[in-house]
């Protein structure tokens, strides 16, 4: 019993230690003001990505794109380095697929709501980062009864 | 008052200082919310005999109307007439391939093509149905008739396997039946050799009569 329990003290206390170094390497996250960003179309026209649905199984995906001029204040981080990341939180109606493209000043990419992506790395260089982005949203059909909100945002991670 | 009041203005200061930098940190920061739209999310099509789509579907092709009634017939020899033997019947119908990819899917005139989807958004719901109206029965110019039950088919399809989507049947004499049935967002095809069942010796005569099918959406 007593040989046990001391084997036990030095695995916890490592796992503590591991926790504490994961937290400190993963830096802080801090959501960027993109107040000044505005969608070129008032909403997303979600259609069907084919016209008619496939001969054997259930076809039901929607897609739909949609322009944004981006504009998010980076001032805090002037004159520092940084890494900015788009974020798609997990959100009503469901599974949602995300892909953009970009006019060079962010990188294009795509994700899967719930998750984040690398958009920018680098130095920061002027208060504000603008480009034009084209979204293209992907929702399964079964999930599109009516209109429904969906948010993201821009992060940073300090370096 | 001087004695006790310069202190206070240095405590609000520091107050006031840590806001400010808690403000910087977070900014004005909020999530952008765009809105997702279903539009025109519920789409039906229904092809009998031949339809009209602007290319196939696997190519981006769109259903679009086609008025067209086609006809499936049959001219009796009178040696056969009453002999209890069926007699396959013919269509003017040209509709082969299917509008899916092309695949050359009924063999005409033999056959008929039927087919068709439902697009509909949501949670899964209730298969559309494709429904015949029949009148009573055939009818020729001098007003001899003969039962519309007396027509059959048989479903089938090039390289199909398992239950048609609109499987075989026989007419009713007169009403609105059942022919077939849709899951939502998917594409149903097949395709019918009608026979005429021969078990009667009618007066001499063309016969026809119109069979309207309609597809309901829940």
């Amino acid at each position: 019993m007593s040989f046990a329990g001391g084997s036990r003290r030095p695995f916890f206390l490592a796992a503590a230690l591991t926790i504490f170094w994961a937290s400190a390497a993963q830096g802080k996250s801090i959501t960027i003001d993109d107040s000044g960003s505005e969608s070129l179309e008032p909403s997303v026209a979600m259609r069907w990505k084919t016209a008619a649905p496939s001969r054997a199984t259930a076809d039901n995906v929607m897609v739909g794109t949609l322009t944004v001029r981006v504009r998010i204040n980076v001032t805090p981080w002037l004159r520092r380095s940084g890494r900015i990341y788009l974020v798609l939180p997990a959100q009503p109606p469901g599974r949602i697929s995300l892909s953009w493209a970009t006019q060079g000043r962010l990188q294009p990419g795509q994700l899967q709501s719930g998750n984040r992506v690398l958009v920018y790395a680098g130095p920061i260089t002027a208060p504000f980062m603008e480009d034009i982005l084209t979204f293209q949203f992907t929702v399964a059909g079964t999930l599109m009864q009516r209109a429904v909100p969906v948010t993201y945002h821009f992060e940073m991670d300090e370096v | 008052m001087h004695a006790t009041s310069p202190s206070i203005p240095a405590i609000r200061g520091v107050r006031l200082a840590g806001v400010v930098l808690l403000a910087a940190a977070s900014g004005s920061a909020a999530a952008y919310t765009v809105t997702l739209s279903p539009q025109a999310p519920q789409t039906i099509y229904l092809q009998v005999g031949v339809g009209a789509f602007t290319n196939d579907y696997i190519n981006g092709g769109q259903p679009e109307d086609n008025a067209t009634v086609n006809t499936v017939s049959i001219t009796m020899p009178a040696a056969a007439l009453g002999n209890g033997t069926a007699q396959a019947m013919t269509t003017n119908s040209t509709a082969a391939n299917s509008y899916w990819d092309g695949f050359l899917f009924c063999s005409v005139p033999a056959q008929l093509y039927i087919g068709g989807f439902y697009r509909t958004t949501g949670a899964a719901t209730a298969a559309a149905q494709v429904t015949a109206t029949v009148p009573a029965a055939l009818t020729d110019a001098t007003g001899d008739s003969l039962p519309f039950s007396n027509i059959q088919w048989t479903s089938s399809g090039n390289l199909d396997t398992g239950a048609e989507p609109f499987p075989a049947g026989s007419f009713v004499n007169g009403g609105v039946q059942t022919v077939g049935s849709m899951a939502s967002n998917t594409w149903n095809e097949s395709c019918w050799s009608f026979s005429y069942l021969n078990k009667s010796v009618p007066p001499v005569g063309a016969y026809s009569g119109v069979v309207l099918y309609t597809m309901t959406a829940p």
